[in-house]
């Protein structure tokens, strides 16, 4: 191929700066073979809506189809690790094809249709004053600790009807669980300590609401078992995973979004001239400027052309959101944070079949956040400039974001 | 007699979701990019468009009464 693109996403200056190396290989070879990992690496716009569309052509059953060993490479002896990890993704129905996939979503897709996740607005609403009004004295906070953290925990708990004393717990076990995105030779070990640690977790709350259901979403989730579209294992897994997913990205989300702000003065006044009018425009262009999920895989059911290369049966395929919502073939000005942005066809939630189940809640929470933060705060700084982000290639996460404010 | 309904679905927003076509099979079709299209607005009943429409996960789609311009979804 002759092209000098080093093909190490988890160095420093990538994970740092996603947005260079991404759009260095979107303009180069925008279908390109890693061939460090053995992947494809799909990085334009109309490539990811076009695979993320044909959901025939690209398995979202990554592990189950996947007979190799995993990605960076792990302690050998740590590959019946690996079997359980492998076990327990294969049973999320983000991980299944049609037409299981559509009877696994049809249970949980009522539940967050926009109709329905407007009613959460006002708890919402609501929590994010307290967690506001619990910081505003101090003239400092860590977004992500006071703030990004603890809102989505406390609306997915609140959804799924989780006692309030076991949220440290669940961020806790989601933390280990993150160890899924990362490079780490050794990542197996907290990664299975957080799937097992969920199941146990969860088990005795399934337990109960199969035999008293009630309007909350676990209860929602063990009905799929009476419909026969999930078994018992697929309950606690699906639940596990949407305590996660239920707060994880939208974390990001939240931080990305503020610091967006913080390094967009400009943008910042626009938003305080009306919070209200213009949160839901400026949300979505947080989702596409720093986007909380960076890349997601699948793998090919079949060989399939793609710009003059051969995808082959069963390579595996990652696609770049990251470099996709900064496409300048299909956004104006790319690489500008601009809050009036419309339309905005960002694939911060993916496309297709497998769209982001939460994205309505994503999308809530973040609005009545930015919406709040401009309607009570002058303006925040960064109170130190050397910011981290975890080495993940799944999620764009920071470590912390300290800012004050007067 | 059913009403006759103008339904429309808004591309720059549409991400393909599909359940459109789960709910109402008989009206709403992917197209060449995976779009959904309303084919057929009498296809199915206005109880199986309405329940398409709220289960647009991006609320794509709107529904009118298509003699008098009443909105009927959102």
């Amino acid at each position: 191929m002759g092209i000098a693109l080093q093909d190490d996403m988890f160095t420093p200056e990538v994970i740092a700066d996603p947005y260079a190396y991404y759009g260095r290989l979107r303009d180069q070879d925008p279908v390109h073979w890693n061939e460090k990992y053995e992947f494809w690496v799909v990085t334009r716009h109309d490539d990811l809506v076009w695979l993320t569309r044909h959901h025939e052509l690209f398995s979202s059953a990554v592990f189950k189809n996947d007979p190799r060993p995993p990605y960076p490479a792990i302690d050998e002896s740590d590959l019946g690790l690996y079997d359980y990890v492998r076990n327990y993704q294969g049973d999320q129905f983000i991980q299944h094809d049609r037409p299981d996939h559509l009877d696994m979503r049809k249970v949980v897709h009522g539940y967050f249709t926009p109709k329905s996740l407007e009613e959460w607005r006002p708890f919402v609403r609501k929590a994010v004053k307290h967690l506001l009004d619990a910081v505003e004295e101090k003239g400092r906070m860590d977004v992500m600790r006071d703030l990004a953290t603890p809102l989505p925990v406390l609306v997915i708990a609140a959804m799924m009807g989780v006692p309030e004393a076991d949220r440290p717990y669940i961020r806790q076990l989601a933390e280990k669980l993150l160890y899924i995105g990362r490079g780490e030779y050794d990542r197996m070990k907290p990664l299975t300590e957080g799937m097992k640690g969920m199941i146990e977790y969860v088990s005795p709350l399934v337990d109960e609401r199969i035999a008293n259901p009630g309007d909350d979403f676990i209860s929602v989730l063990a009905s799929g078992e009476k419909q026969g579209a999930f078994t018992r294992h697929q309950v606690l897994v699906n639940t596990s995973l949407l305590l996660l997913a239920g707060h994880e990205t939208t974390i990001n989300l939240l931080c990305n979004g503020t610091l967006s702000f913080i390094q967009h003065p400009d943008q910042w006044a626009k938003l305080k001239k009306d919070p209200e009018g213009a949160a839901k425009l400026a949300t979505e262009e947080c989702l596409r400027y720093d986007s909380p999920v960076k890349s997601i895989q699948r793998i090919a059911t079949q060989d399939v052309e793609m710009r003059g290369k051969t995808l082959k049966k069963d390579d595996r395929v990652r696609w770049f959101i990251s470099s996709a919502n900064r496409d300048p073939d299909m956004f104006r000005n790319p690489d500008s944070f601009d809050i009036t942005r419309w339309p905005n066809q960002h694939v911060a939630f993916g496309s297709g079949i497998h769209h982001c189940l939460g994205a309505t809640l994503a999308r809530v929470e973040g609005q009545e956040v930015f919406k709040a933060l401009a309607e009570r705060f002058p303006g925040f700084r960064v109170e130190n400039e050397a910011l981290e982000y975890q080495p993940s290639i799944t999620f764009r996460s920071l470590k912390s974001l300290p800012v004050h404010w007067q | 007699m059913a009403r006759n309904l103008r339904i429309r679905v808004d591309h720059n927003v549409c991400v393909g979701n599909a359940m459109c076509e789960t709910f109402a099979p008989n009206v709403f079709r992917l197209n060449d990019d995976r779009q959904s299209e309303a084919i057929d607005p009498a296809g199915d009943s206005e109880e199986k468009i309405l329940e398409a429409a709220e289960n647009c996960p991006v609320s794509a789609i709107t529904v009118e009464d298509a003699d008098t311009g009443e909105q009927l979804f959102p």
